[in-house]
Formats: structure tokens, sequence, C-alpha cells
């Protein structure tokens, strides 16, 4: 019972503290000891602004000769640790600076006292595998955390982490908007009942319309209206999040395996629950094919089928939007490599025009997959789910 | 030394991933604009077949694109 009070006190004291830590406090600047001589590797610097982060890094302003000041957003940590309950810590220096817990490659650990170890062992299985950051001598477990020291991990420790990343802010972000920008359309379809639309309005008719038509009737056909709100759901959110994530400083929400995963999700458990008897003999019994085929060759075949069709779909809105960004960062860091880090400053300046160029052509062609990744989405989850829920009218033909 | 190779490997997978999409998206694009000459009133239902299966082709593709980036990251 004291465990549920805390857990309840804690949750409703970190998202109070989190409203008002946000926006006065949390920008603020640290320093980095980024010197010229390490330079970041540009494979790690373009990994660093695609994938998702628990700081909103915001630009950097250079500090004297030997480093830089980050203006970051620093988002909160927010965890739950089994018999403990939920953990909060409103940036990633008030984690390190706990007793407990340490972050390493962004995420949360928990360690045995802070104590830092330091054992040729261990620097020997760190050099034999510079990738890897855990590592286990004689059942204890080790964690080397930066500046490359170790502590002794916590391994019973299930830590299960809810913090707010960068991605999930921005992803709350687009709905808001959604909502925003939909009720006022829906109000002015109230409004404006039997007269020509307005505003906004007008300006999502026509989208709206071309999901309807274009995109589910072909597909559903009479249980159309039955899907509009998932698919319009559906085509917005993507078209939303992939504009917001071409402006700078923002997440590329869709370029996140887990958020791809979840729309795929969705669209998955639909097609479950759209599914009639006919799909399942296609599956388990397909008709018309010698026996020995259907157990041997069918079978196998349609049921990993019922898996790859979401899965397929996760990874082409991932691997379409964060190839994109990639591309863009490339170019952009093209300069860089060019220019050796302003050793050369000749090359730099000359590649820098064609860098310019070709990002601003990736970004038009990014606008384009931007709207064509919501289309064929929304395209492929009315097929997919228009499948399930097919009669039996393909053996009369 | 094998992280080079590696590296090397990736690349080579990435070029014959996009050669194979190249080809497939090609083939289709050739014939749907073929068909949409032949018959201009049923260019909009080939557009939307086109598409459709073009995002097909490429999801493949991609499948192997993004094998190329696990294996580089």
């Amino acid at each position: 019972m004291q465990l549920a009070t805390n857990t309840g006190k804690s949750i409703i004291y970190a998202f109070l503290f989190w409203l008002i830590s946000f926006f006065p406090q949390a920008l603020f600047a640290s320093e980095n000891q980024a010197g010229g001589e390490e330079e970041e590797p540009i494979a790690d610097i373009i990994k660093h602004h695609v994938a998702d982060n628990h700081d909103w890094h915001i630009f950097d302003i250079p500090k004297g000769d030997s480093g830089y000041m980050a203006v970051a957003i620093h988002l909160p940590w927010f965890f739950y640790e089994p018999g403990k309950g939920f953990q909060f810590f409103g940036s990633t220096e008030a984690v390190a600076e706990s007793n407990d817990y340490v972050i390493a490659h962004d995420n949360v650990y928990k360690v045995k006292g802070k104590s830092l170890i330091k054992s040729e062992e261990l620097e020997r299985l760190a050099a034999a595998s510079p990738a890897e950051y855990k590592f286990e001598i004689n059942n204890i477990k080790y964690i080397r955390i930066e500046g490359g020291e170790y502590m002794i991990l916590d391994s019973e420790a299930g830590l299960l982490d809810f913090s707010i990343t960068k991605t999930s802010l921005h992803i709350f972000f687009i709905c808001l908007l959604l909502f925003f920008v939909f009720t006022a359309v829906a109000k002015g379809y109230r409004n404006n009942e039997g007269k020509a639309p307005s505003g906004i309005q007008s300006f999502f008719e026509p989208v709206i319309l071309f999901v309807k038509t274009d995109i589910v009737q072909p597909y559903l056909g009479k249980k159309t209206d039955k899907y509009m709100p998932y698919m319009l759901t559906l085509f917005f959110f993507i078209f939303f999040s992939n504009l917001f994530g071409l402006v700078p400083w923002n997440s590329n929400i869709a370029g996140n395996t887990s958020v791809t995963a979840a729309l795929a999700m969705l669209t998955f458990l639909l097609t479950m629950t759209a599914t009639n008897k006919h799909y399942w003999q296609h599956i388990f019994w397909f008709p018309g094919v010698p026996v020995l085929i259907r157990v041997l060759i069918m079978l196998p075949i349609e049921v990993l089928g019922i898996f790859t069709k979401p899965f397929a779909l996760a990874i082409r809105l991932f691997a379409n939007i964060s190839g994109g960004h990639f591309m863009v960062l490339a170019l952009v860091c093209l300069i860089f490599i060019m220019g050796e880090n302003g050793k050369n400053m000749g090359a730099a300046m000359g590649i820098a025009p064609m860098s310019y160029l070709f990002t601003v052509f990736i970004y038009f062609l990014e606008l384009l997959v931007a709207g064509i990744q919501a289309y064929v989405f929304a395209l492929l989850s009315a097929v997919f789910i228009s499948q399930a829920m097919e009669g039996g009218h393909e053996e009369s033909h | 030394m094998e992280g080079d190779i590696g590296v090397v490997g990736a690349g080579i997978g990435a070029g014959l991933a996009a050669i194979g999409a190249g080809l497939g998206i090609g083939r289709l694009a050739a014939s749907a604009l073929e068909s949409m000459a032949r018959q201009p009133e049923a260019a909009g239902d080939i557009r939307g077949n086109m598409i459709l299966t073009a995002a097909l082709v490429e999801g493949v593709a991609l499948f192997g694109e993004v094998i190329c980036l696990l294996v580089v990251l």
C-alpha cells in the first residue's frame, strides 16, 4: 500500500516538476570539452542527429579556441525501478549526480555505488571490442561510462525507461497540432452546412476527399466510412510529422523504428479484426493447390506473409524518412570532410556551393517523399485490411 | 581490418540494392507509361497501381539498405 501511494505521488510530482521546470529553467548551456585535436567521426555526428535523444540540442556557441557551449533543452529522465517505484530526474546531469544511477549510451543503468573501477582485465576486454560498453568478469557486470572509467552494474534492477525523449515530445506536439487543426476543420463543416467551405476547411477538404476517394474507397468499398477515421489519422499524422521533421532542430519522427513499428502494429491489429473465414482458409489450407504444396510451400509462406506485411510497412517508412535525413546531413558534412576541419579552407569554400545546391535539391525531394510516404502507408494499410475481409468471390472466376 | 572489409561489403550491398530497385522501378514505370499512352482514359487507375507496386519494389530494396546501414553503424 505504501508503495502504491508513493508511486502515485511520484507520478504527480514528476509531472508537475516537469511542467514547471521545462521552459523557464531547462534551457541552459552546458560546457563541452570538444577540443581541436579530438574530432568526432562524421558517422557519429550524423547518427547523433538522426537518433532519438534525451536532450533537445539546439545549437552550439563557439567558446574560445578549444570548445563550444551547447545550448540544449534537457529533457527529464523518468523511469520505473521494480520495488522502488518511479524515479524522476530533471536532466542527464541530475542523473549523473545521483548515487545509484548512471547514463551510458543514452540508456539509464543502476550501479552499485559510484566508485570508479580500474583494472587491466577490463581494459583488455574493452580494447578487444571497442563498440561494447558492458563487460562481465566472474559474474560481475561492469559498465564503461564517459571518460573510459568503469562502474559495477546492478544487474538485478530491471529499469523501465518512460522518459519523454525528443521524439516523443515532438509526437505530443504533432498530436496537439492535429487536434487543433482538425477541430477547426470540423467546426467549419458544422458552421457552413450547405454552404461553400471557408478558411482552413477549404484547404483540407480536397486532401480529405483525396484520402477518401483515391486511397480508401477503391479498396474498402462499402466499409469506407468505418475505416475513414483511422486512415485520415494515419495519413495526416505521417504527413505532418514528415513535414515537421524537415524543419531544422526537429526530430525526424517517422525516422524512428519504434514510431513506425507502432503505426504498423495498429494496421496489423485492424487487419486482424477485419479477418474472415476466407482469409484464414487461404492461409492454412490454400484452395485449388495439391496437398503437398499446400502444406510444404503455401502454409509457411502465407503464415510468414501475415507478419512481413506490417514489418515491410514499418521498414519502408523508417528507411525513406531517415534516408533523406542521412542524405542532407552527409551533404552538409561533406564541407567539413573536404575542409579537413578548418585546415583546408579553400576546399571547403569550393565544395560549399555544390553541397548547398544538392541539399536544396534533396529537400525538395523530401517534400515529395513526405507526401508520398503518407500516401503509400495509408494506401497499403487499406489494401491489407481489404485483403483480410475479401469474400470468397475469387474462386468463382 | 575486419571492420574495414565490413564497410566495403555494406557499400557494395547498398549499391546492389539500389541497382535492383532501379531496374524494378524502371521496368515498372516503362510499362506503366506505355499503357498510359495506349489508353489515356485509364491513366488514373494505372498511376495508382504504379505507385502501389513501386512502393512494394522499393520496400524490398530498402530492407537491403537498412541491413547495409546496420553493418556500418
